[in-house]
């Protein structure tokens, strides 16, 4: 199956959708978390979990793509990668040896909003983690060597997922067409010729402009206690100096007036189509409401869209909507991989029927409610491993503003009704606002 | 879309997770209690109850997988499994879908190598309901005719679109050139040949022949009554008839000698995919503990011999890493990777040289006090849910592992040496003996890689099937 996202990590899929409906019970949706503002502005949130003797530690700073300029795209992503070469006291290759030696491992993602850590440890080896934490954080140093490395790994990562992925390749596009003012345009990974030109002083740059402890949120989930945590974090974070936040994007992206259309052609076994629409930021009131359409829409084989497409027309092996958390208006995409053959166009006609199908006649009562249970079943899976939570409670908080929203989404989702559902997909899911992506197989190379 | 920094992690998990790998971990952590209730009719049945999510996790896997499909019609026990939600005598498959989408359900099913497997989820609160899907579904299917088509041509569709991206099919190359098409090397989900070959009535044979209570093992855990659940199982699952089953007969295969290589051609890519190894475990070899920590050392984790080689030092790669897959008869060792084209050569040379390192200078014990240290820690959170504790007690039950998997796993672990790691290097790494499959552009890498091997295959990426004898 094709998806657009397979292949990236930990992507904050459907922006981390808290569902629930009445029948969820008060208590499993609420559970103490514990938080503290350091004197430097970093906010630290900790819930503790004895399940098992391990630990999930997330920083999310309040940096990506979107605060990159022309010339230095895919610098957050580089960046994100360089904070793993080397500061003071643990120099290059020294931060994963000494935390895999010690049981722990960890991982890191960038998007076009945020660049997140994740740390995965035994409780015992905690201390260790914020040494090393506070040891980049205030000490990054720049190894000429190790960057000219680390630029190849980022060059055989981006043939990786955007060159040699047709998932990738065009949802690259799709982004570079449907954006004309705003910085999400770009690629998170960069195009290929910034990759290969960003300079150390555009680094340095970067890290004086992301990475002040004010800018950033800390999550700890799993075997210990809040104050332990706090107390390390005044050991070893609040002594870090703050400094100025990146500059805000104030760019807005001006209303789009019409239809857009991008072609590729490639080599390819299969055709490939994805439709993007112009939407609301994840803070938006709308948030809710529009989840609950593109789950009656694209959530389970009685989906509409499966239904139409791949089960009564049988011209697409799948489909499926994508929408990451933003803090900007964005997109949200909906995927086809159609069928060997199909001309694309078919695809995109018969979405576009049950789209206008939506918004003419509003969704069934049994729909609202199979949506609102779909949603809470992701809910328990999303929130039942301490990995799963600490993502979900930092998405919470630096998506929506406060971790508390996380407990309100029942509330918001059982308000949400049939006439919210139609008046979003008419607000959004417009001719003028959509921008479609087609990979088209070259004849040539093609096996028949 | 994200970037992430590594994927060595998540391919270590995936490796873990679909290979069984025969091993797990600490004093600190212990496989939760469960029981198991051999049914009148020969069914297993493994219920755990785990508190604390409202969840209710069902894993019932049927001991005959894609080793069992006939050859030709590879892809035969994939399809069967896909299938058992796509109309009962109950249901339709879109009333099926409806009531499982209903409950927020969720459900998987597939075949591997040794065994098919449905992998179903529900809210406690549905328990009736769910239960009432899964029994449905594994005891009752029709088959239907429009279904299967349906099915078929879609997975025919899958494999061709697979082959776009050679991430998605390089393991499939190799084990078919491996295993020579035989055995482990016939491609579990089938290809583009096979695939046309399998007819609803192949179909409802296949069932017939291999769902059966006595061949079946069902595990449950969650948040339930155990007491209660299983009396409602009595009367269900109690009530399928038994059926004897004739057990799946795999081909051993030694592992080859000397060295060939395929090369699979696309002429399009900018980078070069490929993996080498040999035949090597079964699940269950008592060096397996031991194999996992040096494997951890060599190739598993971030920090490993060849990612440290091949990514921090020299930038070749955005990962590399190696990977036992034991199964009921020995499974594939490989070292997997990808680079730019023009430094095909060069990675290769490196991998060689790391695993030549390996055997010649083996581990330190530093290396092996890490690996050790790194395994313990890291392994809490792969029994963490009730959907990975049904899945792992039904396929250690089907491997013959009991639960000293889990609970030994530290004093096993602990008592790996640098001379027990030094006869397992010896022993279950290949060096002379290597088997090379790459995807890549023909045309630039061709003439240089021929040096690596006496033995040349090559093939068209397009051309159908996995195996150059297909």
């Amino acid at each position: 199956m094709k998806r657009v996202w397979r292949g990236s990590l930990l992507t904050m899929m459907f922006g981390v959708l808290l569902i629930s409906s009445a029948s969820i019970r008060a208590q499993e949706t609420q559970f103490p978390v514990a938080t503290k503002t350091l004197k430097n502005g970093m906010k630290v949130l900790v819930q503790s979990d004895h399940s098992i003797p391990n630990v999930a530690l997330y920083i999310f700073y309040r940096v990506g793509s979107r605060n990159e300029r022309p010339g230095t795209t895919g610098l957050s992503h580089f960046f994100e990668h360089m904070m793993f070469n080397g500061a003071k006291k643990y120099g290059p290759g020294d931060l994963d040896k000494v935390m895999e030696a010690n049981g722990g491992a960890n991982n890191a993602y960038t998007s076009r909003d945020v660049t997140v850590y994740q740390d995965w440890f035994p409780h015992s080896t905690m201390p260790l983690i914020f040494d090393i934490e506070a040891d980049r954080i205030e000490n990054l140093s720049f190894d000429p060597a190790k960057i000219k490395s680390e630029r190849e790994v980022v060059a055989s990562e981006r043939r990786l997922s955007v060159d040699n992925d047709n998932g990738g390749l065009l949802d690259e596009q799709l982004w570079a067409t449907a954006f004309i003012a705003h910085t999400y345009q770009w690629p998170v990974i960069g195009w290929m010729s910034d990759i290969e030109q960003w300079t150390m002083e555009d680094l340095k740059h970067h890290f004086a402009m992301g990475y002040s402890p004010s800018n950033a949120t800390m999550v700890v989930v799993g075997d210990v206690s809040s104050e332990e945590v706090f107390q390390l974090c005044e050991k070893y974070i609040e002594p870090i100096p703050a400094h100025a936040p990146p500059p805000p994007v104030t760019t807005v992206e001006p209303e789009q007036l019409g239809e857009r259309r991008l072609v590729v052609h490639k080599p390819s076994e299969l055709p490939l189509l994805l439709v993007g629409y112009h939407v609301p930021q994840s803070n938006s009131a709308d948030f809710y409401a529009l989840n609950i359409l593109r789950t009656v829409l694209f959530q389970g084989e009685s989906s509409r869209m499966y239904q139409r497409l791949v089960d009564k027309d049988q011209i697409a092996l799948d489909v499926s909507s994508e929408s990451d958390s933003s803090f900007d208006p964005a997109l949200a995409i909906i995927v086809a991989q159609p069928k060997q053959n199909i001309d694309p166009a078919a695809c995109e006609k018969a979405i576009y029927e049950e789209l206008e199908r939506v918004k003419s006649t509003p969704i069934s009562d049994q729909e609202l409610d199979k949506a609102k249970n779909i949603r809470l079943m992701e809910f328990y899976q999303q929130m039942r491993t301490i990995n799963g939570r600490a993502n979900t409670i930092g998405t919470y908080e630096v998506f929506f503003g406060d971790y508390n929203k996380l407990f309100d989404t029942a509330t918001n989702y059982a308000a949400v009704t049939k006439e919210d559902v139609q008046r979003v997909a008419k607000a959004y899911f417009g001719a003028n606002n959509r921008t479609i992506a087609t990979l088209l197989p070259d004849s040539e190379g093609r096996a028949k | 879309m994200t970037f992430a920094r590594n994927i060595i992690r998540v391919l270590a998990v995936i490796f873990l997770g679909s290979s069984l790998m025969a091993t797990a971990e600490a004093q600190s952590i212990k496989m939760p209690p469960h029981e198991k209730i051999v049914l009148k009719n020969g069914l297993t049945l493994l219920l755990m109850e785990k508190h604390g999510v409202p969840i209710v996790s069902v894993a019932a896997l049927v001991k005959s997988g894609a080793a069992a499909d006939p050859v030709g019609q590879e892809g035969l026990a994939s399809q069967t499994a896909q299938l058992l939600r796509k109309g009962s005598k109950k249901r339709s498959a879109q009333q099926f879908a409806a009531d499982l989408d209903f409950i927020g359900g969720s459900f998987e099913s597939g075949a591997s190598a040794d065994f098919s497997i449905i992998s179903v989820e529900f809210l406690t609160k549905d328990l009736n309901k769910g239960m009432d899907l899964f029994t449905d579904a594994l005891l009752q299917p029709t088959f239907p005719q429009e279904e299967v088509d349906k099915s078929l041509a879609q997975s025919l569709d899958g494999v061709r679109g697979s082959k776009d991206d050679p991430r998605q099919v390089l393991n499939a190359y190799y084990d078919a050139y491996l295993y020579g098409g035989r055995g482990y090397g016939r491609s579990a989900v089938g290809d583009e040949i096979s695939l046309k070959k399998i007819t609803r009535d192949s179909i409802a044979k296949f069932y017939a022949a291999n769902y059966a209570p006595g061949n079946t093992i069902l595990a449950i855990s969650g948040e339930f009554n155990s007491v209660e659940l299983r009396k409602k199982l009595e009367d269900t699952l109690g009530a399928w008839p038994t059926k004897a089953v004739a057990p799946v007969a795999i081909p051993a295969t030694a592992p080859a000698k000397g060295k060939r290589l395929l090369l699979v051609d696309k002429a399009d890519a900018t980078q070069t995919y490929f993996a080498f190894g040999n035949v090597a475990t079964a699940v269950g070899d008592p060096d397996r503990v031991a194999i996992r920590v040096v494997n951890t050392i060599f190739g598993g984790r971030f920090t490993s011999m060849l990612n440290e080689a091949m990514r921090v030092e020299s930038g070749l790669t955005y990962g590399v890493r190696s990977s036992f897959d034991p199964r009921k008869e020995p499974g594939p060792f490989g070292i997997y990777t990808f680079t730019k084209n023009d430094s095909t050569v060069q990675a290769m040379d490196m991998a060689l040289a790391v695993l030549h390192k390996l055997h010649k200078d083996g581990i330190s014990a530093e290396q092996l006090a890490s690996a050790k240290s790194y395994i313990k820690g890291q392994f809490p959170p792969t029994i963490e849910t009730s959907r990975a504790l049904a899945e792992r007690i039904a396929s250690d039950e089907f491997y013959g592992l009991d639960d000293s998997e889990v609970n030994q796993l530290e004093a096993r672990i602990d008592a790996v040496t640098l001379e027990s790691a030094r006869q397992v290097i010896q022993k279950h790494f290949p060096e002379e003996n290597l088997v090379f499959v790459l995807i890549g552009k023909a045309s630039a890498i061709a003439p240089a890689v021929a040096k690596y091997a006496e033995r040349q295959d090559g093939r068209e990426i397009t051309a159908p099937g996995f195996w150059p004898g297909s």
